[in-house]
Parts: C-alpha cells; sequence; structure tokens
C-alpha cells in the first residue's frame, strides 16, 4: 500500500468527477428546472450540510473565482465559515468575499443575496428536497411521470385545500415554482420574498441536492412563476405594522427594502433585521460615509 | 344516430400470452386462463359501437371481463390488440389505444368520466369532497379558485350532496353519498363519455334506486353517452337501452335490451335470466 499522503486536487474533487458533475450541470441548464441526476461524491462533512452544493462549487470554481458563501443570508453562521474555510484549503489561490457584488461564485443555503446579481456571477443553492411534487406523492416512479406530463393539478388541489381549511396559501419556504413554463422545482427553503427575483434574473441558479443527487437550474433570463390559482394573487412576506402600516425597519442599518428576521425581545416586543448581513453591512457603510461628509 | 365509441377487437391478456391463449380460452372451452403458458386472457376480441347519447350495459359474472373493458377504454391499462376510436364532435376521431400517456391524461381529463364500484378508486379522501372535484377541473385548465368553488358546489346539488359538507373529508360519508362525490365528481368537465363499473354494488336498495334514478336524468338532461357494468339484471333493465354479455372475456351475446332479457339466445343468458326470475 502507498504510505505517501495523497495530494488533494484542485477543488476536491478529481477531474473526472468534476467532468461528470459539469455534464450534469449542462444538461440542467439545458432543460430548466429538470432534476438531473448525478452520482453523488462522498465530502469531508454529513450530507445535509451543503455537501450537494458544495459538489457544484468545487466543480465550477476556478483560480480566478472570488467566492462568497452565506448561509441564511449570513456570512458568519458556523455552517457558511466552514464551506468557506474548506474552499480556501482546497482551491489553492482562490479568493473568497462577504461582498456580493465582489463574488463570482455564491454558494447560499435559503437565501438570495439582497443585492440584484448580474449576468458574470453564478448562485449556487444548497437543497435537502429537490422535488416539489413530495408534498402530494410519495412515489418517486409516479413523482418522474407527473413532471414528465407537466401534471402538477395535485399541488394546485394543495392550493385549493389550503384556502378551504385555512383561508390562505400556507404553503411558505420551498414554494413551487414553475420555470419556463414546464417544470415545477423546489427553489430550496428560500422566503416566498425571493421566489419572483428567480424570475428573469441576468445570472444563473443551480440547485444541488447531495442526498436525493440531483442538479437543476433557473438559466439566465428564464421565467419562473409560483404555482397560484388564477384568483388568488401570490404574496410574499409581509414587514408592514398590522395597526399603523408602516414597514418595519432594520435595527442595525435602517433598510426597509431588504428581508427582515424578527427576533423576540424579553418585553415582548419585537426588533427586526436584515437577514443578508453583508448588504446589511454595506448599507451601515454608506450611512455613515454620508454622515462623515457632512 | 351516431356512433360515439367504435370499439373494435379490444384484447388484454395477463401473463405472457402464447399463440394457443385465445383457441384454448373463451365461452366454448369454460375458461379464461390459457392451459398452454397459464396467462389470463381477462378480454379477447372485444368489439361494440356506442351512440352519442346512449346508454349501453355490460353484464356478466363476476371475472368475466367487464372493468377489463372499461378499464382499457379509460386508458388506464394498455390493451394487446385492438382500437376504440372516439369521434370527436368537429375534431377527427382518436384511437384510444394508440395515445401515449400525456395525451391519455389530456384526453379523460376533457372528454371523459369514471365512476368505479369502490370509492377508494375514484376518490383521494386525504383532501375534501369539494377538492376532489377541484382536481379534476384543475387538471382540465380551470384555475379559478371561486369558478371552482361554485361549479363544485352546482354539481353537488346536482348530485344530491348536501353542500354544507362540501369541505369535509369523503371518508366521513356514507357510501352512497361518496359514490354521488364520485359522480360529480366525474361530471365537472362536462364529459362526453361516462364509464360506471357496478357503480350500486354493495348499497342498499333505496340509495341504489335514488342513484340510479340520478344516472337517468344525467342521461336525460345532459345527453352523456354511457357505459354501465354491473352484474345485476335489474340496473341493465332499468338503464340500458341496449346491452352486452359477456363469459370468460368475450362477448356472447348483444342486442336491445328488452330483446335480450326476453328472449336470450345464448345458452349463459338463459341461465343468467333465469336466475334472475
Ligand atoms: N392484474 C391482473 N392480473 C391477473 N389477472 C387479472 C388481473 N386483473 C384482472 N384479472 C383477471 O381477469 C379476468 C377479468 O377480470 P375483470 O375484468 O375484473 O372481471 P369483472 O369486472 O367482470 O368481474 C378475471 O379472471 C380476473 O381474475
Ligand atoms: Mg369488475
Ligand atoms: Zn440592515
Amino acid at each position: 500500500m502507498n504510505t505517501a499522503k495523497r495530494k488533494i486536487p484542485f477543488g476536491f474533487i478529481d477531474d473526472q468527477a468534476k467532468r461528470e458533475i459539469r455534464r450534469s450541470i449542462l444538461k440542467a441548464i439545458a432543460i430548466p428546472g429538470y432534476q438531473t441526476p448525478y452520482s453523488s461524491r462522498e465530502m469531508p462533512m454529513a450530507r445535509g450540510f451543503g455537501t450537494g452544493g458544495l459538489q457544484l462549487t468545487l466543480s465550477l470554481v476556478g483560480r480566478q473565482d472570488v467566492v462568497k458563501v452565506i448561509d441564511q443570508g449570513s456570512d458568519d453562521s458556523v455552517n457558511a465559515v466552514n464551506i468557506r474555510q474548506f474552499v480556501q484549503d482546497v482551491c489553492e489561490g482562490v479568493q473568497t468575499t462577504l461582498r456580493t457584488q465582489e463574488a463570482s461564485l455564491i454558494q447560499t443555503r435559503h437565501r438570495i443575496p439582497e443585492v440584484p446579481l448580474r449576468e458574470d456571477q453564478v448562485l449556487v443553492f444548497q437543497v435537502p428536497y429537490p422535488d416539489s411534487l413530495v408534498i402530494v406523492e410519495s412515489n418517486e416512479a409516479t413523482r418522474k411521470c407527473m413532471h414528465g406530463e407537466g401534471d402538477y393539478s395535485r399541488l394546485l388541489v394543495k392550493l385549493y385545500e389550503d384556502m378551504v381549511h385555512f383561508k390562505k396559501i400556507t404553503l411558505s419556504h420551498r414554494y413551487p415554482t414553475q420555470i419556463h413554463t414546464h417544470y415545477v422545482i423546489d427553489p430550496s427553503p428560500i422566503p416566498r420574498y425571493d421566489v419572483p427575483r428567480l424570475h428573469q434574473a441576468p445570472n444563473l441558479f443551480l440547485f444541488g441536492a447531495g442526498r436525493e443527487k440531483k442538479i437543476y437550474a433557473v438559466p439566465p433570463y428564464t421565467e419562473a412563476r409560483p404555482l397560484v390559482l388564477d384568483d388568488i394573487p401570490f404574496e410574499v412576506e409581509d414587514f408592514t405594522h398590522p395597526e399603523t402600516g408602516d414597514r418595519y425597519c432594520c435595527e442595525v442599518c435602517g433598510s426597509d427594502r431588504s428581508f427582515l428576521e424578527e427576533f423576540k425581545q424579553a418585553d415582548g416586543g419585537s426588533v427586526w433585521q436584515c437577514s443578508d448581513t453583508d448588504f446589511c453591512a454595506s448599507m451601515l457603510e454608506a450611512a455613515e460615509a454620508a454622515e462623515g461628509v457632512i | 344516430m351516431k356512433p360515439i365509441l367504435d370499439v373494435k377487437g379490444l384484447t388484454r391478456i395477463h401473463g405472457k400470452s402464447c399463440d394457443g391463449c385465445l383457441a384454448a380460452t373463451g365461452p366454448k372451452v369454460g375458461g379464461n386462463q390459457c392451459p398452454h403458458c397459464g396467462s389470463i386472457v381477462a378480454c379477447a376480441d372485444v368489439s361494440f359501437q356506442l351512440m352519442e347519447g346512449e346508454i349501453l350495459g355490460i353484464i356478466g359474472e363476476s371475472g368475466s371481463g367487464k372493468s377489463t373493458v372499461i378499464r382499457l377504454l379509460y386508458m388506464l391499462d394498455q390493451a394487446l390488440a385492438g382500437g376504440a376510436l372516439l369521434h370527436g364532435g368537429e375534431e377527427s376521431a382518436i384511437d384510444l389505444m394508440a395515445l401515449n400517456r400525456a395525451q391519455a391524461r389530456q384526453l379523460r381529463d376533457r372528454h371523459m368520466g369514471i365512476v368505479h364500484q369502490n370509492p377508494r378508486l375514484g376518490l383521494n379522501y386525504q383532501i375534501s369532497a369539494g377538492g376532489n372535484i377541484a382536481e379534476r377541473l384543475l387538471m382540465s385548465g380551470n384555475r379559478r379558485y371561486h369558478d371552482i368553488r361554485r361549479i363544485a358546489s352546482e354539481l353537488l346539488v346536482r348530485t344530491e350532496v348536501p353542500v354544507s359538507r362540501m369541505d369535509d373529508f369523503p371518508g366521513t360519508f356514507s357510501g352512497g353519498m361518496q359514490q354521488r362525490v364520485q359522480i360529480a365528481k366525474a361530471l365537472s368537465t362536462r364529459p362526453r363519455l361516462l364509464l360506471l363499473d357496478e357503480v350500486t354494488t354493495g348499497l342498499d336498495l333505496s340509495v341504489q334506486a335514488r342513484i340510479l334514478d340520478l344516472i337517468l336524468e344525467l342521461q336525460r338532461e345532459l345527453g352523456i353517452s354511457m357505459i354501465v357494468v354491473t352484474h345485476d339484471l335489474g340496473v341493465i333493465r332499468l338503464l340500458a337501452s341496449r346491452t352486452l354479455v359477456m363469459k370468460t372475456g368475450r362477448i356472447v351475446e348483444s342486442g336491445l335490451t328488452d330483446q335480450v332479457l326476453q328472449d336470450p339466445q345464448h345458452a349463459y343468458t338463459q341461465q343468467l335470466v333465469a336466475s334472475a326470475l
């Protein structure tokens, strides 16, 4: 047995495997929203910790890339920090950043960055459940047929039943979204607020599910529509005060247009903060710079 | 009268089947299992026409192949041989046996309805009665919630299900009421062809009578063409203008219902009529 320490290849995954994953990515882009199977590799972290997204990132990353990793909008969470560190360790020469605008490749869990992305940027999602139909059909073979035929009536029935029993649509995260008028994807647990931002975006969105071994894509400038009943409008999260009707502002930066997270206070009240930490920091910097000028 | 459905040579065999299957089974032999290869000839060489607005009866003992014919026509199973031309209003006729899955689903959702003997086959018990009707409307492309609510409640009124039960789950309904919900669901897309497979079997006589009345009314009001499968002569007598008699997967006799019942030609039909008297 060879006792010499095996050299870890650039990007951790060997070239052969990368090529295979890239082929699946190309197929996924060519068939928008289609869940393309690929052979998921063992990664030095447990499945469920973004191994699907990480394999996409590592297959795509080149030495000129600048990588950003976010977890629910935050660059600082343990998960984001670990993945960023891992990318740094196995991709010699690759820069990482916290700044959305500086990044060429962004791996994310559960959010789309607040700042609109550009054509030269790629957003990679970590996906826990790739199939939008699991909530209505447990058999995978049947689901495949339903996707093939574009038969999403049972998801629509779910919306009907929601209206009947709850007077509103209860689906919040993982909102079923129809891509290019055919396949309905699970856009991963992003909030509803982010769903319309998939529509006709200049950048490529890639989705990787490690456990389920699936890759799918929303290519640039592609139609992405939340599945709705025609006369029940799609609604995003509501950040307005129920009495005053004013929109809540971020406690830190003062933004009144970003996606906010609610923090319950001991006194029973709530404090709201941007979920996108980079956006929040940028807003704060801009505000401070403006003050400095005065 | 114009035909809405032209069925020719429908055959379905369970098992690998051999050259001898058809000759070695059938009413003359008295069985439907091939002695050479063991396959079951569920139906063979079934041919008939259904006219516009007509109710055609299919009668025969259990295992004679009635449900097989219905399942083939509703495209739930694949035929080994044969065709079934559905004549459309303006469109040219479509061979139901030649459609792929997606085409079959579309046609079924738009132009056909089915009511099964067992409501569990026709209804989803996880969703409300109204949701079951909604599913079919949604499949056929109607996505307006308020429209769907209105149509579903009208259908429930028409099939005599209390509208107050619309948002309840079918599992909480009586057997007769579940069949009514199935009928409402089948009618929701105004099908031209309705397939009814033993829809009153197992229900109380008074409940049976009211559902049979409903079926007759629907035929008169809406002019829907129907195939009614049963092993009950009373149902055939009440509903069907013409009747096919099936045995061991074959049609052994067919004609106007009155003639078939009053002057049965085939020994099997004679036996069937005699035993019902
Ligand atoms: N999936 C199957 N596999 C094997 N045999 C079957 C299957 N389904 C039906 N059969 C057989 O086909 C014959 C016709 O069945 P069916 O059409 O259900 O009769 P009917 O509805 O007249 O009672 C029966 O002998 C039945 O046992
Ligand atoms: Mg039967
Ligand atoms: Zn902020």
